[in-house]
């Protein structure tokens, strides 16, 4: 038991990078805009198939990787601008309900198109083995997801610091009517911002089909722990929805090392300590969403 | 609406579903379907309360929908009850399950309360799916009715006296739900609604009246899903699934938020209309969807919700549900922060 406490924690820690990502999508979006996307899991689950359809045309897994949660991104940008621009005036539930009908709407349609069953998708080759790190031997995939998804995130932490327009967008979520005051047009930061928050989404789309399965579902399934990652690092906080993903990652290979039947409910109890002690998350800012 | 008018009105709509055996086979719809619109309508109802009146995101009340459900269900396999002791222990499980979650959803407003029901609702979801040894997890379990509890006889409930049953509490219900959203308490949770701020400064202690419509609330849910259970025998993880949470707020909409007749209207057009197009074609799932988007984007008011609206166009006094109006549109212009 005790020797695999090491493999299943580095299980934990890709697993948590998965939710990691996810939930900064989700953060990013929910934190300009109010609006929990429900559609999220969709939009990897779509990024997923995109991939899937084009190594299976003949392209190579590194353009799929690139270009699937790009062409997710153009959908997520049309929904955006159509169906979730005119609920920003509203109460934040609305957008939560429609949302929550285009995942509906989105999983029956590709049962349609890709079949109701999962389908197989598996890395390139070149990423086939494993390395071997003197002490322990990891699945190289395994390895690649976890660079590829520090690099998304770091990338994403210059982009919203380093430059003027993650400044603006940074600046909005404070106060957006100030920042369209001072000359910047909001609506452009609004698509901007939920066309990255679908990018991480789809990144993590593509690279979970790899290692975690394609179905109707599967993203979905990772929008639950996705929500519960957000609520652990804190609402309003990246940083938050970060180290939560890695605490849920690794409390849920644990847990399934030990006790596998209480592997879901394990990030609950979590969640549930860390709101009894901390009542706004790890990280969340006092006075930000009620 | 006149006190007078709307007592009429309701009279009608109650002799209407008490006819229900009589008229259901001339509308082609199986009895069963009809119980399922009365009893679906006690949970929607349940959602009106935290949501149309209080303005709670409560995305969660599936939990104790389902909590009622395996109430129901495990107490039937594993204790010897009957009909009537079944469904008390699944509304004592919903009430647990409320009592334990409320301390957790109680402390937060807005969308960061839904995301907080969301998730925290999905507990009993895994919870009910992963036990296989106790719930039968994705199977489910079945749930065949016990006898009624009457000293001398065991007597078989069958669906006729399912269908009163559940037409006598749906009418308790609506009785008990119009009076109390119009009492001082519900008052005050619209209050809380319209803006919470300014109810504290009243010197209202907010979160004890969210405290009690949150435990009135998953204990109407429990009824419902207790009812839900005996009526089509069975209970499965998919009643504990945020979904299922999703389709009561969907109904409540469609009728109507904030209206207390609203609930029986979403939940008419949602269960029978699963039920004809669910028949017609297999993709119901993606009419489902549309609907959602539809009735977000161009009918947020729902059908009960607009009726007021227009039936406020006459000059007439003012009434209870006046407030009612400004749910959709209490802060205009904001970006929704959820405050």
């Amino acid at each position: 038991m005790i020797e695999h406490i090491g493999p299943q924690l580095f299980n934990g820690l890709v697993l948590g990078a998965f939710y990691a990502i996810v939930a900064l999508g989700l953060s990013l979006i929910m934190n300009l805009t109010g609006t929990i996307n429900m559609a999220h899991g969709s939009f990897m689950t779509l990024a997923g198939y995109l991939a899937f359809t084009m190594v299976s045309r003949g392209t190579s897994f590194w353009f799929a990787l690139i270009a699937a949660p790009l062409i997710a991104v153009i959908v997520g940008v049309i929904v955006e601008r159509t169906l979730v621009r005119p609920l920003y005036k509203r109460e934040p539930f609305y957008s939560l309900l429609m949302t929550f009908g285009l995942s509906l709407m989105a999983e029956e349609i590709y049962r349609l198109i890709w079949g109701p069953n999962g389908v197989p998708f598996s890395p390139p080759h070149a990423l086939d083995g494993a390395a071997s790190l003197g002490f322990m031997v990891f699945p190289t995939f395994r390895i690649f997801i976890v660079v590829v998804l520090i690099v998304a995130i770091v990338a994403l932490a210059l982009f919203l610091t380093r430059t003027r327009f993650g400044l603006r967008l940074r600046a909005a979520v404070q106060d957006s009517e100030m920042i369209a005051a001072l000359g910047t047009n909001t609506q452009v930061l609004y698509a901007v911002n939920f066309g990255l928050g679908i990018f991480l989404a789809g990144i993590a789309g593509v690279l979970a089909a790899g290692m975690l399965g394609l179905s109707p579902t599967s993203g979905n399934n990772l929008l639950m722990p996705a929500f519960v990652t957000v609520i652990i690092g804190g609402m309003g906080s990246l940083f938050g929805s970060i180290v939560g993903g890695l605490l849920i990652g690794i409390a849920i290979s644990l847990t399934t090392l030990f006790i596998p039947a209480a592997s879901e409910v394990s990030m609950y109890i979590l969640m549930a300590v860390v709101l009894m002690v901390r009542p706004r998350g790890l990280f969340g800012e006092e006075g930000i969403f009620g | 609406m006149k006190a007078r008018t709307e007592l009429i009105a309701s009279a009608a709509v109650v002799m209407v579903f008490a006819a229900g055996p009589v008229l259901s086979p001339l509308a082609h719809l199986d009895i069963s379907i009809v119980s399922e619109v009365l009893v679906t309508s006690i949970a929607v109802m349940s959602v009106n309360l935290l949501l149309g009146y209080t303005g709670l995101p409560a995305f969660g009340n599936a939990a104790y929908f389902g909590l009622g459900a395996y109430g129901v269900a495990l107490s039937v396999k594993y204790l010897d009850v009957n009909f009537i002791e079944s469904i008390l222990i699944g509304i004592a499980a919903a009430f647990l399950g409320g009592l334990i979650l409320a301390p957790f959803l109680l402390r937060r407003r807005g969308i960061y309360f839904g995301l907080l029901s969301i998730a925290f609702g999905q507990v009993f979801y895994f919870i009910a799916y992963r036990y296989t040894d106790v719930t039968g997890g994705e199977d489910g379990m079945n749930v065949p009715r016990p006898p009624l509890a009457l000293p001398s006889a065991h007597v078989a409930v069958n669906e006729l006296a399912m269908y009163y049953l559940a037409l006598v509490l749906f009418v308790v219900a609506v009785i008990m739900f119009r009076g109390l959203v119009r009492s001082p308490f519900g008052r005050t949770l619209i209050a809380i609604r319209q803006n919470e701020t300014r109810a504290r400064y009243l010197g209202l202690n907010t979160d004890r009246f969210i405290f009690v419509a949150l435990l009135i609330s998953a204990t109407m849910a429990g009824l419902s899903g207790a009812m839900f259970a005996l009526l089509i025998n069975f209970a499965d993880p998919l009643r504990l699934d945020w979904h299922q949470s999703g389709y009561f707020v969907l109904s409540m909409i469609l009728g109507g938020a904030g209206t207390v007749w609203g609930s029986l209207v979403g939940a008419f057009i949602y269960v029978i209309g699963h039920d004809i197009i669910s028949t017609i074609t297999q993709w119901w799932q993606i009419f489902l969807g549309a609907l959602f988007v539809a009735c977000v984007l161009f009918f947020p008011r729902g059908i009960l919700g607009t009726v007021d609206v227009l039936l406020r166009r006459s000059p007439q006094a003012f009434t209870d549900d006046d407030v009612d109006a400004a749910f959709e549109a209490h802060a205009p212009g904001e970006v929704g922060r959820g405050v």
